[in-house]
């Protein structure tokens, strides 16, 4: 652990790798000057440290704002990482080089890939992981990180200064006023707040502010962004009390036990920090009529389950699952939280009823029968913080189960580089867009660092297609339809779903990292770049095997081949079939196959690359539809309810206003956005470009061309 | 001259019409032979398309009918994309493209089966000097829907071709950087003609029973994908119920065989020529064939006034105000005496299985049955003494005709063309036949991809099938995106964290 709230309130990154160079604030620095960085990150929660640390990546001096050095890394809500469609992005953070993947291969208990049966397009990355290992490794790589800054403080108000005139927006953010007083300049600020705007804590009919006591952070800044005319929405959120593991009689339970060999989340790693044999396992138990009982007879002790604000349509509460579908048994996953962690997380119980009853409920669980439910402590009741996650940060033992009704910002107000329409060099990342969970605010978090210094290199921004990444149909869903419950990512979300899997994350997004972003080391880029030419030459040579399939049966018995045609068959399409793996066909052609086994993750990819092969073909076809569609950008500075060289209904401008779509393709996705409308925008688009392109050198359509260049560059 | 012969002395049996004896039903088949014709397999491949995004594929060959869609003297079909110059020769059944940018006359004839479409103006313009700079094919018909319909379903069954989406030319002219043209007076006309105007023929013709179809089986279909991306996203953390791959799995294959059935019924449409089928019945010696006769303006068949003089079942292809019309002629409602004539009215049974509707929806007043459209047409009305009863009271809806005077054929033919109009989609107001290469591309793409549904395999790919087949049908009835899916979803499973 570090304890770092006793070393002064400057935390200087890494002082190992001194070509970088360090802003100095400490206090031996001469006359005080005003301290200047290249981006602010305001927050310490997933999407902060990624943030901060992508926007370090891309060479921009950055300081983190954050309210506790030591809750830096708070996992603050479930203790575990991945799943399916989560574990999607996390190699997506990953391949551009972010944090949790690798953090999560040194700090799980308990790996496990979910879906294995499903098909490796799906397959769900996932572990449970200790709370207290992953704070600790992230902390060390936070504040090893060079050219980051990390400060505690909290944020009282942004400095607003004149907008650049070429870029829309009303003003420009060009740093912070902190609670103290002083003030930091920055040329670019990042806002990952989470919950923490107008946050409030439900525990039964109770409501407290959340915050820290005496920090009142979250007024003048909330009072900031409403002032600029932000559109602010209120979601609410919850968590699940805990129980101390040695209550629990798993001896009566079933028990899962983690993958062997535990599959990594990060490319650059072979293997986990940990053996399969030393993890931990998890238990299930189920909830029964009784549980119903008490939730249905105490609905008016509750006020969260009560309230209109709006939550998930799916069920995030164990009120929710029985009010909507009741008379049934509900699964509950009885989760560690750490190595030495006294604590179960009991996945499923989420729930705001008052402390004594749930006590009662969960007593009546089987396995459960002797549960002591941990009690929060007085004082810490009204101290948590809030965290990205959409709930408090529990320090220490605090396990109080509770509700959290937060303010969120309507995410159509922000750009795909999650850049602030409204206020230039502004950038919201994490659950203050309406998402939640800790993989969303990651991904989030990535993108909106490598933005901020993108802007301040005044580079073209980057933005993650939805045919290139689940980062992209993330943000492309928040940045063009909103969200009225809290956003979480599902795999069928994906159109390309077959082209955008765990397993070649690396050859989508680090790529690009590395050329267009510029936050990817070398070593990962090489590593790609090698894993790329082998693919596509492994691929060309099982194309160019043939046999008949006669023969084939011959080299492979186990292997039913269908003879229904007596043309020849490649090689990849025997590795299509089930039971045909790399190794069985080198072991039948060893020349040229056997090199392509030698790399384990090869031989794999190869093979999941044969089972798409056929269905991959036709999808590329789509997303080079959707591409030529992406690549035409829309006018940022276009005024939709009053422009008149465009024909539209007033219902469409309307929609076009809100949402501000930055290229035809997300504007044809914008419900109610009609096809007359497309080819009238595309019409303007087109003249306008061509007005421009007759009076100067056109700008715009320089940067046509080089996304028709970096389109062609991303067909690969 | 033909019918004077005809005699009041062998009253039919039918006793409440017996005020005026000789009686014709005409029946109009609401047969859509068009919408039925399979394309071959070849064409099949560049339908198989991803899920629900409606991205047009830009290697894909376009086509559609450019011109104004009402009833005109010329109609101006258009095409755009790689294929075009293989569709013109396939179409002209010729080896050579006729010279760039000049109008030629060819005879355009139908690939599969080889029959004459129309003698039409064809302009071949190859890219990058074309509207879209694609290449770019023109055919200039002859403006009924007839022929309209005909060309464009010889089009669809050339591999490579499909029916362009809406706006589809438009983006294609933009993409290849054509059409910066604002000065051209009414650009924005022909965009809403193009997008707008297709759209909206789209759904009307969606009203009918054929959309109705189409909704319930994209009901069918969306629900059977959510569950099967729920098993998917939901199926390893929280309980869903036991079987929920399974029930969809019954219902994908349910789905399979009533659309396999669909176009099986289409493909036997496709024996008859294009067109709508008319079937004139009624009791012997009504003057069914006299009135066949009058409205193809040539005898077909033998008229005489001996009953059962047409022992079969005569089609007669003819023009009937506009619209494609096969005319049949079928042997008196009576049992015949000799053999051959058995053999003629068992054939016409057969041939519209007529006879119970007929008298089912005469009775009801109110022709229930959608795709049988009847006109009860009364004849020899110059049999009726001017001062004598009239037809009696309780009759359903009637037109009065003499095919001897030719007194009340133009009734006749405005409520026929009424009819039509209603089957076949009035051609001044857009003609349904234009969209129903659509809707056979995107069936038969439906089904295709159904095929491809194995879920005991890698379930993505599985879902992948389910997703391309939702994709057509949702391009025919609307909607098909993720947020249906989730809604269900989150409807049927109790899932969460």
């Amino acid at each position: 652990m570090f304890y770092l709230r006793g070393c002064g309130r400057w935390v200087a990154a890494s002082f190992t790798k001194q070509q970088f160079p360090l802003v100095r604030l400490s206090s031996d620095s001469a006359a005080p000057r005003t301290p200047h960085f290249d981006v602010i990150v305001i927050g310490g929660g997933h999407a902060g440290t990624e943030a901060a640390t992508a926007a370090a990546r891309c060479g921009s001096r950055t300081l983190l704002l954050t309210h506790r050095v030591d809750t830096i890394g708070q996992m603050s809500c479930n203790p575990s990482f991945g799943g399916i469609g989560k574990g999607h992005l996390m190699r997506e953070v990953d391949a551009l080089d972010g944090l949790c993947s690798r953090i999560c291969d040194q700090s799980g208990v308990h790996y496990k890939v979910l879906n294995r049966r499903k098909g490796p397009a799906v397959w769900g990355l996932r572990a449970q992981i200790d709370r207290k290992l992953y704070k600790q490794n992230m902390q060390k790589e936070i504040l090893n990180t060079p050219l980051l800054t990390v400060q505690e403080g909290a944020v009282e108000d942004l400095i607003l200064t004149e907008p650049e005139p070429e870029h829309t927006g009303k003003c420009r953010v060009s740093g912070v006023v902190l609670v103290d007083g002083s003030t930091v300049y920055a040329e670019s600020v990042i806002l990952t707040t989470g919950t923490f705007l107008r946050g409030m804590i439900v525990i039964g009919l109770e409501m407290h502010p959340a915050g820290r006591l005496g920090d009142q952070p979250s007024i003048g800044l909330a009072q900031t962004l409403e002032k600029l005319g932000f559109v602010v929405g209120r979601l609410k959120t919850g968590t699940p009390p805990r129980i101390a593991k040695d209550s629990i009689n798993f001896s009566i339970l079933n028990k899962q036990t983690p993958d062997n060999p535990s599959v990594p989340f990060s490319f650059t790693n072979e293997t986990v920090w940990i053996k399969p044999e030393d993890q931990l396992p998890c238990y299930l138990t189920y909830t029964n009529p009784r549980v119903d009982e008490i939730v249905l007879n105490n609905l008016h002790l509750n006020s969260h389950v009560k309230e209109t604000t709006r939550g998930p349509r799916y069920c995030p509460s164990i009120e929710s699952k029985v009010l909507r579908f009741p008379n049934r048994l509900h699964q509950v996953w009885l989760e560690p939280e750490g190595m030495d962690s006294d604590l179960i997380y009991p996945q499923g119980l989420s729930m705001t009823l008052p402390t004594e009853l749930q006590e009662k409920m969960i007593t009546c669980i089987r396995g459960l029968e002797k549960a002591k439910v941990i009690q929060p402590d007085g004082v810490l009741l009204l101290l948590p913080r809030m965290e990205c996650n959409g709930t408090i940060s529990p320090h220490h033992n605090l396990s109080l189960p509770y509700g959290v009704q937060y303010d969120y910002l309507d995410p159509r107000q922000i750009t795909p580089s999650l850049e602030t329409h409204l206020v230039q060099r502004l950038f919201f990342a994490g659950q203050i867009n309406g998402t939640t969970g800790y993989e969303e605010a990651a991904a989030q978090g990535v993108i909106a660092g490598i933005n901020a210094s993108l802007r301040v290199s005044r580079k073209p921004p980057f933005v993650v297609s939805r045919t290139e990444g689940y980062i992209g149909v993330l943000i492309d869903d928040l940045t063009t339809l909103g969200t009225s419950e809290p956003y979480r990512m599902f795999t069928s979300r994906v159109e390309f779903r077959l082209s955008l899997r765990p397993d070649n994350a690396d050859i989508r997004l680090t790529l690009r990292g590395y050329k267009d972003a510029g936050c990817v080391s070398q070593q990962r880029y090489e590593r790609a770049c090698w894993m790329k030419s082998s693919l596509e030459e492994g691929i060309s040579v099982l194309k160019s095997i043939e046999f008949s399939s006669s023969k084939w049966k011959n080299l492979i018995p186990e292997v039913s081949i269908s003879t229904s045609r007596s043309l020849p068959v490649r090689a990849l399409d025997v590795l299509k079939y089930e039971e045909v793996d790399m190794d069985s066909l080198a072991k039948a052609v060893p020349e040229p196959l056997k090199k392509y086994t030698k790399c384990r993750e090869l031989a794999e990819r190869l093979k999941i690359e044969a089972t798409y092969e056929s269905v991959l073909f036709h999808q590329l076809q789509e997303i080079k539809g959707v591409q030529q569609d992406e690549a035409l950008q829309l006018p940022k500075d276009i005024d939709y309810l009053t422009i008149r060289d465009v024909s539209l209904s007033h219902e469409v401008r309307e929609k076009l206003h809100f949402s501000r779509p930055q290229t035809i393709g997300a504007a044809s996705r914008i419900p109610g956005v009609t096809p007359a409308a497309i080819i009238n925008l595309l019409r303007f688009v087109k003249t306008t470009q061509q007005r421009q392109a007759a009076m100067n050198e056109s700008p715009k359509t320089d940067q046509c061309l080089r996304n028709a260049d970096r389109l062609q560059e991303r067909q690969l | 001259a033909v019918n004077k012969a005809e005699e009041p002395q062998n009253p039919p049996q039918l006793g409440h019409l017996a005020i005026i004896k000789p009686l014709v039903y005409l029946t109009l088949r609401l047969s859509l032979p068009d919408a039925l014709i399979r394309l071959p397999s070849g064409s099949r491949l560049c339908t198989r398309r991803s899920s629900g995004a409606a991205a047009p594929g830009s290697g894909a060959t376009i086509f559609a009918l450019s011109s104004g869609q009402g009833r005109c003297g010329i109609a101006v079909i258009r095409t755009s994309g790689p294929s075009s110059g293989h569709a013109l020769q396939i179409l002209t059944a010729a080896r050579d493209l006729p010279p760039a940018r000049h109008a030629s006359l060819r005879l355009l004839s139908d690939p599969r089966s080889g029959e004459p479409l129309d003698r039409a103006l064809v302009l071949w313009f190859p890219g990058p000097r074309s509207f879209t700079g694609e290449d770019c094919v023109e055919f200039h018909v002859h403006g009924g829907p007839a022929v309209v319909s005909g060309v464009l379903q010889a089009l669809g069954s050339v591999p490579g071709l499909r029916p362009a989406e809406a706006g589809e030319f438009t983006r294609r002219a933009f993409a290849n950087g054509k059409l910066n043209l604002t000065e051209v007076e009414g650009l924005a006309d022909l965009i809403h003609a193009e997008t707008e105007a297709q759209r909206r023929q789209a759904l009307r013709q969606l009203d009918g029973e054929l959309g109705h179809l189409c909704r319930g089986w994209a009901e069918t279909l969306t629900k059977a994908l959510a569950h099967v991306e729920a098993y998917i996203d939901f199926g390893e953390d929280d309980n869903l119920e036991e079987g929920v791959l399974e029930q969809a799995d019954i219902e994908v294959r349910a789905l399979e065989v009533a659309l396999g059935a669909h176009l099986r019924d289409a493909r036997r449409g496709q024996r008859l020529r294009s067109g709508a089928h008319v079937v004139v019945t009624g009791p012997p010696n009504a003057g069914k064939s006299s009135l066949v006769n009058l409205l193809s303006r040539k005898p077909v068949s033998i008229v005489s006034p001996e009953p059962g003089t047409t022992r079969d079942v005569l089609e007669t292809p003819v023009d009937l105000a506009g619209f494609p019309v096969l005319l049949s002629d079928t042997a008196g409602l009576r049992e015949g005496v000799g053999p051959v004539e058995q053999e003629g009215v068992r054939r016409a049974r057969e041939s519209c299985n007529f006879l119970a509707t007929v008298v089912a929806s005469v009775g009801a007043q109110s022709p229930s049955d959608s795709s049988q459209r009847l006109l009860l047409v009364l004849n020899k009305s110059d049999l009726l003494s001017p001062e004598g009863p009239g037809p009696r009271p309780d009759l359903p809806p009637h037109l009065l005709l003499s095919c001897l005077t030719g007194e009340g054929l133009d009734g006749l033919l405005e409520a026929l063309r009424k009819e039509l109009a209603a089957v076949c989609g009035d051609p001044s107001t857009g003609s349904p036949l234009l969209t129903r290469a659509r809707h056979q591309h995107h069936l038969q793409g439906c089904l295709d991809a159904l095929s491809h549904y194995k879920p005991s395999k890698d379930l993505a790919l599985a879902a992948e099938a389910l997703r391309v087949a939702r994709g057509h049908l949702t391009r025919l009835t609307g909607g098909g995106g993720t947020e249906e899916i989730l809604d269900i979803i989150f409807r049927d499973f109790c899932v969460g964290k």
